[in-house]
């Protein structure tokens, strides 16, 4: 290996780091301006119908209270001064610190999207392989047929199936909520009041990610790097395995990153179906009854899985695709000698 | 790849969809608006085919009147996101490399807020819950993906040199976008398109479903699930299983049309 | 002694719209130590022949009539797990853009090493490293403890052939097919990867099936030639008979 350049490394991630606060910050202003411009009134957030017995001056002073009086920029400027003090204000509808209100639910959601995400990953590795192995055989396209049908069922109502089958004519499993009242310190009843918004979570991207792997994976077999694996001796099972599994692998991976804040969006649907405490439901309420300081930290918390997602891809490239990995370093000296 | 069978059993079933939810007039047996209260939440049989809601509407003729309001919605809001799509792709592609990256840096930004909160948002601000601005507000809210594969193919097309020999003759922006780059990446928008329609289909019902899209009282395969909560309790199967069912065939049949128009990865044989 | 007999082989593809005959009724053999050249223009069938022997086709592609012979054993019908076993012990292939041939995401040192434990299992850790090394040196490349760590996107054209070069020999071939080695190749490098073949053939004595389209490079290769024209292998010879006397119109001119 030739010798590699130090600066380069530190100076990516200090580039990285200033377009992740400025994505960020622009993110802040434009949710901002948006739900400010937006019609509806967050006083019914706080008092709800009470607002409408509430005299004009009752209601300007509660205004006032709130600091919704200001303009826009003002009102932008109060709200980052306290965010970049950790003070995120406090939620309208709930009326504790938005923080608190969030900290509560951010284990659910994470819970589920998490795990989701595991099985999400290693089924769909296990389903592309599958698949690529017997491509066009019956047992293909057998899988295949069933994987675009699952893709083709919304979210809410498979949502509504599992429920209808499971809970309420079968009486298996719970239809909503985490827990059942008086058992919150059980496991086994919090793992059987996931099963359902999990198998949600999981039917509604798999496909999406298995088909991704297997067409990535046949794309491979096409490569003549395949024919000379084969001439070595190697059976069609170990070129694939050895050969193109190796060569998808980065591509996958980086995809990957990418899909974590992509399947914890994804939970947001089954939340709200199943009652599940979570972010998704929190968003959701958030947005339809102006409740803007919650909004705006969930929105952050979502972007910034996201923009985190990018760079992990990023990064995680670099790192196993030679090509990447060397781009930074000794690569780029013998490129610059030619 | 997986040899390409034109799917003609989707087209059929899609096109039987479609004719029937156009021809709804001839197609419903009773008025899909009217609640009848002495039959809510009635059990199929012979006078009420796919049994009636709780608020006592014929399901049979509401999934044909509401599909017709949900496909609607789909095309129109495909149109729009389509066009909007062809229009910042094709200028971030055709424009100068910093102004490329900031375009497509907004556009990865607008990608990151979930679409749920984009249309919600987007819903709150365009105001009413009709039909035409839902269909705006969905189409807003997909344009992304397909903008960044029309910016792709710009990318690869404007150094070509049939591009450059059409501006060296002098041709302006859209001439040149129209004759010569959008006949060449239609094809691999083609498929971005259909599944354009089923993802807003699926946007459409899902909000309405969640009560942020259309109202009850426009019937649309969605708002006809808003009123499943109460079906899970009375245990009504019908208002749920029927429509839904509907709503996965069309949604499968586009899929399976989208993915035959889809350019294959590579027309080679495997070399395993 | 001949090594490999090919009798009236006939290969087709079957496609949706309808067969297409690319070898046709093809009859030669190859001797021992020898290099054959088969000779014809893009897309005569040529490289349709070699895959064939080595059943490395895709499934559209047939036998449809003929015999193939492995030093007097027939192998036409053999099933893809006795074809592996010949694979990478008897048969070996040599390609022609090595950039592609070589795994992109594997280090050019690994590729060499799983072919030699595909050859040699029983060889450990250790003894399979210097046998990279060595055959690495044989195919000429300087440095080889240091380019063996390296990746195909590192190494220049002929670098990467020398190294598929090098895979094709740790399977100690008794026949080696050249698909087009050197059309990838600039000019230069050209005619030292033929001089490399040429040397190796005489160190190890294996049989070499060399095909080209281009008449000097074949003029410079053969020991014996044969000449193919849609399908057919209508001519073959020794290389003076051939070359010495007029080279076909076909294949005349100089791409």
């Amino acid at each position: 290996m030739r010798r590699k350049s130090l600066g380069r490394p530190y100076l990516t991630i200090v580039e990285e780091l200033i377009k992740f606060v400025l994505s960020i910050f622009l993110l802040s202003v434009l949710v901002f301006t948006l739900s400010r411009l937006a019609p509806g009134d967050p006083l019914y957030a706080y008092y709800g119908d009470r607002v409408e017995k509430m005299s004009m001056e009752e209601q300007e002073t509660a205004r006032e209270r709130l600091g919704l009086q200001e303009s826009i920029p003002v009102q932008y400027v109060r709200w980052i001064k306290g965010a970049v003090r950790g003070d995120f204000g406090i939620s309208y509808q709930y009326k504790r610190d938005v923080k608190e209100v969030i900290a509560g639910r951010l284990g659910n959601t994470l819970l589920l999207g998490g795990l989701g995400f595991i099985i999400i990953f290693v089924l769909a590795l296990f389903l592309g392989l599958f698949c690529a192995r017997r491509e066009d055989q019956r047992a293909d396209r057998v899988v295949c047929g069933i994987g675009t049908l699952t893709s083709c069922i919304p979210d809410f109502w498979l949502s509504l199936l599992l429920i209808l089958v499971f809970s309420v004519w079968l009486r298996w499993l719970p239809g909503s909520g985490a827990y059942s009242v008086g058992a919150e310190g059980s496991l086994a009843d919090r793992g059987r009041h996931l099963i359902l918004p999990l198998s949600v979570v999981v039917l509604g991207h798999l496909w999406y990610y298995a088909y991704l792997v297997r067409n990535r994976l046949l794309e491979e077999t096409r490569a003549d790097y395949v024919l000379l694996a084969r001439m070595k001796g190697l059976s069609g099972k170990q070129v694939l395995y050895r050969h193109c599994l190796r060569n998808a692998l980065p591509s996958y991976l980086s995809m990957m990153a990418i899909a974590f804040p992509h399947i914890l969006g994804g939970t947001y649907v089954a939340e709200t179906v199943f009652s599940y405490p979570g972010i998704g439901t929190l968003a959701y309420e958030s947005a339809r009854y102006q409740d803007y300081n919650l909004l705006m930290v969930v929105s952050l918390l979502t972007g910034s899985m996201v923009i985190l997602g990018n760079l992990a891809a990023k990064l995680l490239n670099g790192r196993i695709d030679p090509r990447m990995r060397l781009k930074t370093g000794a690569f780029k000296e013998e490129a610059e000698r030619w | 790849m997986v040899k390409k069978r034109f799917p003609k059993l989707s087209l059929l079933m899609l096109t039987a969809i479609i004719a029937g939810c156009m021809a709804c007039r001839y197609m419903m047996t009773k008025d899909p608006a009217y609640m009848d209260l002495a039959n809510s939440s009635a059990a199929p049989c012979r006078a009420f085919l796919f049994g009636t809601d709780a608020m006592g509407r014929d399901i049979f003729s509401m999934i044909w009147y509401g599909g017709r309001i949900s496909l609607l919605i789909g095309f129109l809001a495909t149109l729009i996101s389509t066009a909007v799509a062809v229009f910042v792709g094709s200028v971030s592609g055709y424009a100068p490399p910093w102004a490329d990256d900031m375009i497509m840096r907004m556009t990865d930004l607008i990608l990151s807020i979930p679409s749920l909160l984009l249309t919600v948002f987007l819903q709150a601000v365009l105001g009413g819950t009709g039909v035409y601005s839902l269909a705006v507000v969905i189409g807003l809210t997909g344009w992304m993906g397909m903008a960044k594969v029309v910016r792709t193919e710009v990318l690869q097309l404007k150094n070509t040199d049939y591009v450059l020999a059409a501006r060296c003759l002098g041709g302006g922006f859209f001439h040149i976008l129209c004759r010569h780059l959008a006949p060449n990446f239609v094809a691999s928008i083609l498929f971005m398109v259909v599944m354009n329609v089923r993802n807003a289909i699926v946007a459409e019902s899902t909000l309405s479903f969640m009560g942020i899209g259309l109202p009850v009282e426009v019937i649309s395969w969605g708002s006809m699930l808003s009123l499943s909560e109460n079906a899970l309790l009375s245990r009504s199967w019908w208002t749920i299983l029927i429509p839904g069912a509907f709503l996965v065939t069309t949604l499968f049949c586009l899929t399976n049309l989208g993915n035959y128009m889809r350019r294959s990865v590579n027309k080679r044989h495997s070399n395993l | 002694m001949d090594v490999l007999t090919v009798k009236d082989l006939s290969v087709s593809f079957y496609r949706e719209s309808g067969e297409i005959e690319a070898v046709k009724h093809v009859s030669f053999s190859l001797r021992a130590g020898e290099i054959l050249v088969i000779m014809g223009d893009t897309g005569c069938g040529k490289s349709v022949l070699c895959k064939s022997i080595l059943k490395l086709l895709p499934d559209i592609a047939k036998i449809k009539t003929g015999q193939i012979f492995l030093q007097g054993k027939e192998i036409t019908h053999y099933t893809e797990k006795e074809m592996q076993k010949l694979r990478g012990t008897v048969f070996s292939m040599v390609f022609q853009n090595p950039m592609t041939a070589l795994n992109p995401c594997m280090s050019v040192g690994a590729q060499i090493a799983e072919a030699v434990r595909l050859r040699n299992p029983e060889l450990s850790r250790r003894e399979r490293q210097d046998r990279v090394i060595n055959l690495l040196e044989l195919v000429g490349i300087d440095h080889p403890g240091e380019r063996a760590g390296q990746y195909p996107f590192q190494l220049s054209g002929g670098m990467a052939q020398r190294c598929v070069i090098a895979i094709a020999l740790a399977a100690d071939p008794a026949v080696l097919f050249a698909d087009e080695p050197t059309t990838s190749l600039d000019v230069g490098v050209q005619s030292q990867v033929l001089e490399l073949l040429l040397e190796l053939r005489k160190k190890l004595g294996m049989a070499v099936i060399f095909i080209t389209h281009n008449p000097e490079v074949a003029a410079q290769m053969a020991d014996r030639a044969a000449l193919m024209r849609d399908g057919e292998l209508y001519r073959i010879g020794d290389a003076e008979e051939i070359f010495g006397k007029t080279i076909p119109n076909n294949c005349g001119r100089i791409d």
